[in-house]
């Protein structure tokens, strides 16, 4: 980490000290040694010369043209540089500054950033792998709890479907001995008025016969003359003395 | 009462009208006392009620039996009820009556008609019983008009019933 931070710190120092010094010494130098050099060319005094006459009015169309001229080559000197090609001082001190800041990056700051990048990337995967593992296990508890939850439905109407034979199973049964007492108490009832029926019959039969009879027994007893019950001792006699 | 003492009290009657010199005719008259308390429920009662002093349950026995039994019958019967055995009246007379009967070797015979039997009707009756069982039998006839007609005949626990009135009850069964 120490190392890390001087090979960072002398990396940004580099490019800093290339950033600041190498563009403005030679945009600088561009802008003036070009004027300078067309003024030096022209010669100073004959470029006032010619400007007091343009500015007086008093100049010649030559003297004119060649102001015109100047001019265009002093705006050709302030004109900014080209912005895609650079200018060649810079070309060299960019190289140069990137060689040096490349060189030291490769030496010292690639080998940190990838060992920090591989760092990073074994501790991501780590935690990739955690999180899939954690996932994974996530998964396999909610299967479980989905399996259980399963199992527990299952039985909930296991239990309900034997809750309900068992109750269907209890209201036929009371239903059949409901029935069973119904065809017994009819059954009994129907015997009843049977018993009944025939008890009548029979009181009714027997009340007919007593009277019957009753009558029969005083109509023998007052139609029995001494023949009669001569007759019927006789009988009795012999049938006692046919015994053996 | 058991029917030891029943059988000890028709044993003493027995033993007492033998020692008075007494006929068979005391044995009809006390068979047939014997029928008429027992057709006679106040007859029963009052015999039987302790309340009654002895002296005069004795003078209602007499009475009763004054113009109809011989004197040695009214002692018997008397002596019976000044000895408190009102209630078992008729059965100490049947058992003294079965006792007379043993000791001359026979076995009673009970007969019941709705009229009284002749003479001959009783002789031949008792032939034919006597034949029947295989007994030497003496007769007792007891006028039953219940019996409507024909004879029944009981002969200790056996009954041979030839009345109109146990045709009548066979044929009310048979209905």
């Amino acid at each position: 980490m120490r190392h890390q931070k001087s090979v960072a710190l002398v990396a940004l120092t580099a490019f800093t000290v290339l950033l600041l010094a190498s563009p403005a010494s030679a945009s600088e130098e561009s802008v003036g040694s070009c004027i300078a050099e067309e003024l030096a060319e022209v010669g100073v005094e004959h470029f006032e010369e010619i400007e007091h006459e343009v500015a007086s009015g008093d100049a010649s169309e030559a003297a004119t043209t060649e102001l015109e001229a100047i001019e265009k080559k002093f705006e050709s000197c302030v004109e900014a540089p080209s912005p895609i090609i650079p200018e060649a001082n810079e070309i060299i001190w960019g190289g140069a500054a990137f060689l040096v800041l490349f060189g030291l990056m490769a030496w010292k700051l690639f080998p940190a950033v990838k060992d920090g990048m591989d760092a990073r990337a074994d501790k991501i995967r780590d935690d990739l792998a955690a999180a899939d593992k954690a996932k994974a296990d996530a998964l396999a508890e909610q299967a479980t709890y989905t399996a259980k939850l399963g199992d527990a439905k299952a039985e909930a109407a296991e239990i309900i479907d034997d809750a309900r034979e068992q109750a269907n199973l209890v209201r036929a049964d009371l239903q059949s001995r409901a029935e069973a007492d119904i065809a017994e108490t009819r059954r009994q009832a129907a015997a009843e008025v049977e018993t009944t029926k025939a008890q009548a019959m029979n009181d009714l039969r027997g009340e007919v016969s007593d009277i019957a009879l009753g009558a029969a027994e005083l109509v023998i007893g007052t139609q029995l003359d001494r023949a009669a019950h001569a007759s019927l001792i006789d009988d009795y006699i012999d049938q006692v003395g046919s015994r053996s | 009462m058991t029917s030891e003492l029943v059988n000890g009290y028709g044993e003493a009657l027995v033993a007492v009208a033998k020692a008075e010199g007494a006929g068979p005719e005391v044995e009809d008259q006390l068979f047939t006392v014997a029928r008429a308390v027992e057709k006679s429920e106040e007859l029963q009662t009052t015999l039987a009620d302790s309340a009654i002093p002895a002296s005069r349950r004795q003078q209602i026995v007499e009475d009763l039996l004054e113009a109809q039994a011989s004197p040695i019958t009214s002692a018997l019967i008397s002596m019976v009820v000044a000895a408190n055995r009102g209630g078992e009246l008729s059965s100490i007379l049947d058992a003294a009556v079965a006792k007379g009967a043993q000791s001359r070797g026979q076995s009673v015979a009970e007969v019941r008609s709705a009229v009284p039997l002749t003479e001959e009707q009783i002789q031949r009756l008792t032939a034919a019983l006597n034949k029947a069982t295989g007994k030497n039998l003496t007769i007792k006839t007891v006028v039953d008009e219940g019996v409507i007609g024909g004879i029944v005949t009981t002969i200790d626990d056996e009954v041979i019933d030839g009345s109109v009135r146990h045709r009548v009850t066979k044929l009310r069964e048979a209905f």
